[in-house]
């Protein structure tokens, strides 16, 4: 299973680093959505909330335009029949989620940088803040992998990434941003509580998501 | 079926009289106070068509040539009503959220809770929707519903508990416990009767509509 899993995922990273389509659009996306930020608010200060807020919001939509393409492009170029062949269902969903882990990770390390740099932020807590982004990083990608595949079945169709997201992604997002405003802030302490809750919730959401994917991958 | 719609005519008109003219109104809140025993059902026949379409869902997926017939349907007349419901709520919270704190929404983390679920609702619409004849449709619209349904708790205990409310149960007593009188639980508890009671015909008229169009459908085909 492990081999399949790899095998799986080194295709998946050998098509994404051939294109770059996906990547490619989601930092396009991020670096004008940051850079438009920065242009209109034309240095203003924000509070840390409201910095916080445009940071993860920048993250989300980012992601909403990659996500979802590790599956919809098994549908598009019609080998999802061929990968369920030559795979196990977990070993599928297990590729396409640290496939996504890593997608949202790469996002984030370019896109925070920029973010930084543009909207003149500087974190008081760096580690603090670098722990809440991986966490919610890790939360975002696992919640969404599952509703990847289900977007990709309904053929891709537009904003149907997004609507179907947004309502699981919610406790995500709001305690990231939550817990990135403490990281902005000088004695924002970080509370252990809410990086345990990422991360429990991106547990929860993988074991339901591998009992659920069978159902959502297969074909009649 | 005729049963059960005088059991819910003689509840509610029961609920009424008695939220009306019996109960009294909270010390705090005054007569406003009177939209909980509307409000509170309300939102629970929310919560529990979600959960219903959300267990008959894992029932389909689990079997899909199943004994239940056409359940993935009943799964889905369940969050049509839910959806109603969850907007019924969304407006009597609204109102009274005017009432008593000035504002129809602010967001509290119980707004956010019912928001979620209308969101979901919606989702799960246009995901099925989307899905359009597809053979998978009912598969993927179940796996929705019930991957929502196990991210539900996070919305209804974990997150409220991790910011400040503005409902009653915090603000008229700082042990954060509910303290209503008898008269008042006893009506709260009627109302909730009363509308689980309307959520029940809902079904059974939705579940008759869909089994008539299934054997129009049927009779069609041949």
């Amino acid at each position: 299973m492990v081999s399949d899993i790899i095998r799986n995922l080194k295709k998946d990273l050998v098509i994404e680093f051939r294109t770059r389509v996906s990547f490619a659009i989601s930092l396009a996306f991020a670096a004008i959505s940051t850079i438009a930020i920065s242009l209109v608010s034309g240095g203003a200060p924000f509070t840390d909330l409201v910095y916080s807020v445009l940071f993860w919001l920048i993250l989300f939509f980012s992601a909403m335009n990659g996500l979802a393409h590790v599956f919809t492009r098994e549908e598009e170029e019609g080998t999802s029949l061929f990968l369920m062949l030559n795979s196990g269902s977990d070993s599928i969903f297990l590729g396409k989620l640290v496939f996504n882990a890593v997608f949202f990770l790469i996002l984030e390390t370019v896109i925070a940088p920029l973010y930084l740099f543009f909207l003149q932020v500087v974190p008081a807590s760096p580690g603090h803040f670098i722990a809440v982004a991986v966490a919610g990083g890790l939360a975002v990608s696992s919640s969404t992998t599952l509703l990847g595949a289900m977007v990709a079945r309904a053929g891709g169709k537009g904003a149907l990434f997004t609507i179907i997201s947004f309502p699981v992604l919610l406790p995500v997002i709001w305690v990231s941003i939550a817990e990135t405003a403490g990281s902005l802030s000088e004695g924002g302490a970080m509370s252990r509580g809410n990086v345990v809750f990422l991360l429990a919730f991106s547990a929860l959401v993988v074991a339901i998501s591998l009992v659920l994917f069978r159902a959502v991958w297969e074909t009649e | 079926m005729m049963p059960m719609f005088i059991v819910l005519n003689i509840l509610m008109t029961a609920t009424i009289v008695l939220a009306f003219l019996w109960a009294p109104s909270a010390e705090i809140l005054g007569h406003s106070s009177r939209i909980i025993y509307f409000h509170v059902p309300v939102a629970w026949v929310s919560v529990l068509s979600f959960a219903v379409s959300g267990i008959m869902s894992i029932v389909y997926l689990r079997d899909r040539n199943t004994k239940y017939k056409l359940i993935e349907e009943k799964a889905h007349a369940s969050a049509s009503i839910g959806l109603a419901f969850t907007v019924l709520t969304i407006i009597s919270g609204s109102i009274w959220a005017k009432i008593s704190w000035g504002s129809f929404w602010n967001w509290d983390p119980r707004e956010r809770t019912i928001v979620v679920l209308l969101l979901i609702y919606i989702a799960y619409f246009i995901l099925r929707a989307a899905l359009g004849d597809s053979p998978e449709k009912r598969r993927i619209s179940s796996a929705y519903l019930v991957f929502t349904m196990a991210v539900m708790p996070f919305f209804v205990f974990v997150i409220p508990r991790m910011y400040d409310t503005l409902h009653p149960d915090t603000i008229i007593n700082t042990d954060r416990k509910i303290k209503l009188a008898t008269e008042m639980r006893l009506v709260l508890l009627l109302g909730a009767l009363s509308f689980t009671a309307l959520y029940i015909n809902l079904y059974r008229i939705s579940v008759r509509i869909i089994s008539l169009r299934k054997t129009i459908e049927e009779d069609d085909d041949e």
